[in-house]
């Protein structure tokens, strides 16, 4: 090669320059059809919509336990547990106490767990 | 003013076109890469729009009184505001906002409960969308409605009229 023609060496190297630059960029719009898949799957497999439902179920729940017999309120237990579990994949778990004197207000502590096998959820709530 | 001559330099502009619209169609496309992690905002923010339509047709206009959907769901797959009703008011419910009629937008609805057996059924409450094929990307959106203790008309004969009970609503809800 040498003392056949040197011309053109800068042509030469700045065909191999731009020849990596491209490389690399390829590289990168490669790898970013991964990005956020993973955050993707976990805003997908978060079941936000669903702890919020549950949780004006129980209230309702509360509500209507003021006013119905015991039996009913047992009844209206065993459906959501029931329909949960067939419905939405969630083993769930709730019971109202008897009220409590909290902040000048009487409130039943209500205790909520969820767990669908990929979030788990406890909550004990005032209401 | 007509020869033959030039035909190699018409090739060329053609190809430098080509080239050009290639080059500006590339350097367009790559400022916004769609990844995998975008694919489910539209379906978050469906779930969201769903999910909040069905809360407001659950709340009561008046304290104590029944909201619109227990009653809906009290008249079951009754032609006069029944579960079609349902449907279309949640529809109406989602395009509710300025501009767009968004004509695509479908839902169906369906409700589960537990019946005199103890087993879980589930029933379509509106009647089947001719033109869903199964292979829609849908989301479900659900609402728990407690129904009294006497049996509401149009609601399926399996189910309990001795005790108050909660029941599931579910509506599916897609673009076609």
């Amino acid at each position: 090669m040498a003392c056949m023609n040197e011309d053109g060496q800068w042509i030469v190297l700045m065909g191999l320059l731009v020849a990596v630059g491209m490389f690399f960029l390829a590289l990168i719009i490669n790898q970013s059809a991964l990005v956020g898949q993973t955050t993707a799957e976990g805003v997908l497999e978060f079941s936000k919509n669903d702890i919020r439902d549950l949780r004006e179920a129980v209230f309702d729940y509360v509500n209507a336990s003021t006013t119905l017999a015991p039996g009913q309120c047992a009844d209206i237990q065993k459906d959501i547990v029931a329909i949960s579990l067939e419905r939405k994949n969630a083993v769930v778990s709730f019971s109202a106490g008897d009220p409590q004197h909290v902040s000048g207000r009487w409130l039943h502590p209500v205790k909520i767990h969820y767990n669908n096998g990929v979030t788990v959820y406890n909550e004990t709530v005032y209401y | 003013m007509v020869n033959d001559a030039g035909q190699l330099y018409t090739m060329e502009g053609i190809a430098a076109g080509v080239i050009m619209l290639l080059t500006a169609y590339i350097v367009v496309s790559t400022t916004s890469v769609y990844t995998a992690g975008d694919t489910h905002i539209p379906d978050m923010q469906l779930e969201q729009l769903g999910s909040d339509v069905l809360a407001m047709m659950d709340t009561p206009d008046t304290n104590r009184g029944t909201s619109e959907l227990v009653g809906f769901v009290k008249n079951g797959t009754r032609v006069m505001m029944g579960g079609n009703t349902l449907r279309d008011r949640f529809l109406a419910g989602c395009k509710m906002r300025s501009g767009d009629p968004d004509d695509n937008l479908r839902a169906q609805v369906y409700l589960s409960y537990r019946t005199t057996g103890g087993s879980v059924n589930t029933t379509p409450l509106s009647s089947p969308d001719p033109e869903f094929t199964g292979r829609e990307n849908t989301v479900r959106v659900t609402r728990w409605v407690q129904l009294p203790t006497e049996k509401p008309p149009g609601i399926p004969i399996d189910m309990s009229n001795t005790r108050s009970k909660a029941v599931l609503v579910e509506v599916l809800l897609w673009r076609a």
